[in-house]
């Protein structure tokens, strides 16, 4: 096994332990633990900041070596997609619409 | 058990999006094909996989791995805790299990109908749960499994991780639904653009603390105009 494949299942093993720690520590031990209600509100915030701090820097990358692109095709996509869900309420469509949407504009880009 | 499988037969559609864009984004963000089904199988949580990548991706240091995974399944803390009391009293290794398969298809499913229960804990609750979360966990497990075969077949240059950014949006922006976490998400969002350039990926947790904090305030400045 080399450094990067012990890198990736080490991940993965701290992954699995954060599934049964959120997951089960409640199921197991949950009777002699409340919850009180200032921490299930600040938790209930956690999640959401989470997922948006690691969207964030994949739709709107600092590209400073690269001379700055100025219009990035995942970012408008991005947007086409949260249109296409705010109007149909459908993930399904949210993804498969945003994909088809980023490949026409990095087609198009190319003629540009 | 069988109104547990009826109730959850339209959201399995859902699962199995979900499922096939993780087992694509996987492969394609640089993991062998025997890392990603070992993921899947182990880590059963299709937001804190997805979530990890891009940080296994770029090399992020594992403890953040580990932060950013656990922030994400959060919520399971609160879910297990309303479930907890309709599995009492069941030996330690079945709560084990119920734990462990929960998802948030059966949590959703779950607390409308068994919410105001009278007695909680009955066999009849159980079966309905169990009915929910099994389907789940084989359907996830298929597409997941079809996705990574997938996902090692189509070409870098159709870039099908960018489905991986779009299916997190789609768990995240549903998330969005009252005033103060609005006010939290932009905060945050600001906070991760800012903060991206920080060595270890540590904009993340500087975002996470920025979001809570916004969130709390926002929550407390609305209560007071009412």
């Amino acid at each position: 096994m080399n450094d990067h494949d012990f890198y990736v299942y080490s991940a993965i093993g701290l992954l699995a332990v954060c599934t049964l720690l959120t997951r089960t520590t409640f199921m197991l031990f949950g009777h002699r633990m409340p919850l009180s209600e200032e921490v299930r509100r600040a938790l209930r915030y956690a999640p959401a900041a989470a997922l948006t701090a690691i969207i964030v820097p994949e739709l709107l990358p600092w590209r400073a070596q690269s001379g700055g692109a100025v219009v990035d095709e995942r970012l408008l996509a991005a947007l086409v997609a949260i249109w296409l869900f705010h109007k149909t309420r459908n993930s399904l469509v949210m993804i498969a619409g945003g994909m088809v949407f980023f490949w026409i504009l990095r087609a198009a880009l190319q003629y540009i | 058990m069988l109104e547990g499988l009826t109730a959850v037969r339209p959201a399995l559609i859902a699962t199995f999006t979900w499922g096939l864009v993780s087992g694509v984004a996987m492969v394609k963000s640089g993991l062998t094909e025997s890392a990603a089904a070992m993921m899947t199988l182990l880590v059963y949580a299709g937001s804190a996989q997805l979530t990890s990548l891009p940080l296994i991706a770029t090399g992020a240091p594992l403890w953040l791995i580990f932060a950013a995974g656990c922030i994400v399944n959060l919520r399971f803390v609160i879910f297990s805790a309303a479930l907890a009391p309709y599995f009492q009293g069941l030996k330690w290794y079945k709560r084990l299990a119920y734990g462990f398969f929960t998802t948030d298809m059966s949590f959703v499913l779950f607390m409308p109908r068994f919410g105001d229960a009278k007695t909680r804990g009955t066999p009849e609750q159980r079966w309905f749960f169990l009915g929910t979360i099994a389907p789940g966990w084989i359907v996830w497990q298929a597409s997941s499994m079809l996705g990574i075969v997938l996902g090692s077949i189509v070409p870098t240059s159709w870039s099908l991780e960018f489905a991986a950014v779009l299916a997190l949006m789609a768990i995240t922006i549903p998330l969005a639904n009252s005033r103060p976490m609005l006010v939290s998400m932009m905060f945050t969002g600001v906070a991760a653009w800012l903060s991206q350039g920080l060595p270890l990926r540590l904009g993340l947790l500087v975002s996470v603390i920025v979001g809570i904090v916004s969130g709390i305030w926002a929550e407390r400045r609305y209560r007071k105009r009412r």
